[in-house]
């Protein structure tokens, strides 16, 4: 298939190159399963987290984006769990609070954060596994060629396509101001003062852009049908079909009984 | 019927803004290689939008004046059929990306992919227009990451998959260095004869390369519009872009009166020589 993601196609996603069980799976069935997932795990007790939390790592593992697992979770994970304990652990008076001297500790308080941790802990995991494992090109693609309107495939597309040219445009404009004699290295006063300086032409050319680009995609139809042809759309097997529709009848369920209960 | 027809047009980007098109009428005929020339603000860019289709546009529309394409008003025209009438292709080669697609190949087939072709009959088309801008090994490259002169033969390869009657191009080689422009060049003078080209540049060079037919445009009005010899004979011309070298040279010989004051200035150094060498002929015989 011509015009498939190469090495060099949207090198500041964070997907990851691969041939596994997951990259094979139609992106619709990922998607609908990420959300299944996300709702269930506000459904179960912790160790039902933790089960999901250890299951999607395993699965990022197997898929090849361990290394891009490990590193985004313990960038995000460690200060997170660092403020809850401060905050959970240290400073919240609970019935249970003993008092150490230097410090004072609550067991109830370590067990909220340990929930809290667990849970955006799997959230977290589960996601990472469906954009280490999906790129967006081929989730565009799932979307066109199952009927989604134009607009809302394009909601998704255009922020991560556009990330990269404008961080261009903001190292170019920092450059030009810094030539100019702006300071941007000395105190954070000096620092922000310079910020709007930087900001300004920044949403200016990005709103100048809009009216350019609105005109390119008229100019070449977009819109024009309430529906797009795409060319190599990812396979869409039957039991993938059924899954997501089991998944689909049985989030609103889960949702009520756990209402309900 | 002209493809495209603009009369007296008026236009200024604001009720109190100066005016940009200032009275300009010209008719483009189908398969025409068109140049208009002028300096920066002349209004060279506005009246590629208005040749395009990309004006006028709600709190944008002429003073005075029309622009026809077919004998209908652009507003006249809906999305789809202006796509496969006009394209156009702007000096900004990343201005012009759908913002849709992640490898080049996506982006070109994006346009045709929104006109609800057929896969076999995208397939077709992607393949010439491939083979027509030299595209094939950039297919899986992201377009953000392509050079400039890549990026400006992506945009001409997207205009051109959506198999227009006309593209009108903005000073397509404005930021690339001599060797990037005259591949460029070399790529466009191979599209197909029956495609109307409407160049919109300051430079000589791409509209020597391109067009038979000259409109030189000042503070948004036409002041001279003919073949290419007469429009580089006319005084305005040479103001504002300078001459080829041939020609300033051919210039400084007429001036030193080894050139008829009632020839045309030669446009090729082969011209030159041709006429020593009659000269010299003439002479022996």
């Amino acid at each position: 298939m011509i015009g498939q993601p190469g090495p060099h196609a949207g090198k500041s996603l964070l997907y990851v190159p691969g041939d596994s069980f997951i990259h094979r799976l139609n992106p619709l069935t990922k998607l609908v399963g990420l959300l299944w997932l996300a709702a269930t795990t506000f459904m179960l007790p912790p160790e039902g987290m933790a089960a999901i939390f250890v299951a999607a790592l395993a699965f990022g593992v197997i898929a090849g984006a361990g290394r891009a697992f490990v590193r985004r979770l313990l960038f995000t994970l460690l200060p997170f769990a660092i403020a809850l304990f401060v905050i959970h652990g240290l400073l919240i008076e609970r019935a249970d609070t003993i008092d150490y001297g230097l410090f004072s500790l609550s067991a109830d308080g370590l067990g909220y954060m340990g929930r809290i941790l667990v849970r955006v802990a799997a959230l977290l995991t589960v996601s990472m596994l469906f954009v280490t494992t999906t790129h967006p090109a081929i989730l565009l693609k799932a979307l066109d060629s199952h009927g989604v309107p134009p607009g809302i495939a394009y909601l998704i597309s255009s922020p991560l396509l556009l990330l990269e040219p404008f961080s261009t445009r903001a190292r170019a404009i920092r450059d030009a101001q810094q030539a100019r004699g702006l300071d941007l290295n000395g105190s954070w006063r000096a620092r922000a003062k310079a910020f709007p300086a930087l900001l300004i032409p920044l949403v200016t050319l990005a709103l100048s852009d809009l009216d350019h680009r609105a005109s390119v995609l008229d100019g070449r139809a977009f819109r024009a049908r309430p529906f797009r042809v795409v060319l190599d759309a990812p396979e869409d097997r039957p039991y993938e079909r059924w899954l997501r529709r089991t998944l689909l009848v049985a989030l609103p369920l889960q949702i009520g009984l756990a209402a309900w209960l | 019927m002209a493809l495209i027809d603009i009369d007296n047009l008026v236009f200024s980007y604001g009720p109190k803004a100066p005016r940009v098109l200032d009275g300009v009428s010209l008719s483009i005929e189908r398969g025409e290689r068109i140049a208009i020339m002028g300096g920066n603000g002349s209004g060279k860019t506005t009246l590629a939008q208005w040749i395009a289709g990309w004006l006028p546009r709600p709190g944008m529309e002429a003073t005075t004046g029309h622009v026809h394409a077919k004998d209908r008003p652009w507003q006249d025209w809906t999305a789809l059929e202006r796509a496969q009438t006009v394209q156009f292709v702007g000096q900004i080669p990343m201005q012009q990306f759908s913002g849709f697609a992640f490898t080049v190949f996506d982006e070109m087939v994006f346009g045709p992919g929104n006109l609800g072709l057929e896969p076999d009959e995208i397939r077709r088309r992607a393949e010439t227009v491939i083979d027509l801008c030299n595209m094939r090994h950039l297919l899986d490259r992201d377009p953000f990451t392509l050079s400039g002169g890549e990026q400006q033969r992506l945009s001409i390869a997207s205009a051109l998959i959506m198999q227009p009657e006309a593209l009108v191009l903005d000073e397509p080689t404005g930021n690339f260095d001599p060797e990037s422009r005259d591949a460029l060049l070399g790529q466009i003078s191979l599209l197909p004869r029956d495609l109307t080209i409407i160049l919109c540049d300051m430079a000589l060079k791409p509209a020597l390369a391109i067009a038979e037919r000259f409109v030189l445009l000042d503070e948004g009005r036409i002041i001279a519009d003919g073949a290419p010899d007469e429009i580089l004979d006319h005084p305005l011309t040479a103001e504002i872009f300078g001459l080829p070298a041939v020609m300033e040279a051919a210039g400084l010989i007429r001036d030193a009166g080894h050139w008829p004051t009632s020839a045309k200035l030669p446009m090729t150094p082969s011209a030159v020589v041709e006429h020593f060498v009659r000269r010299a002929h003439d002479a022996q015989g």
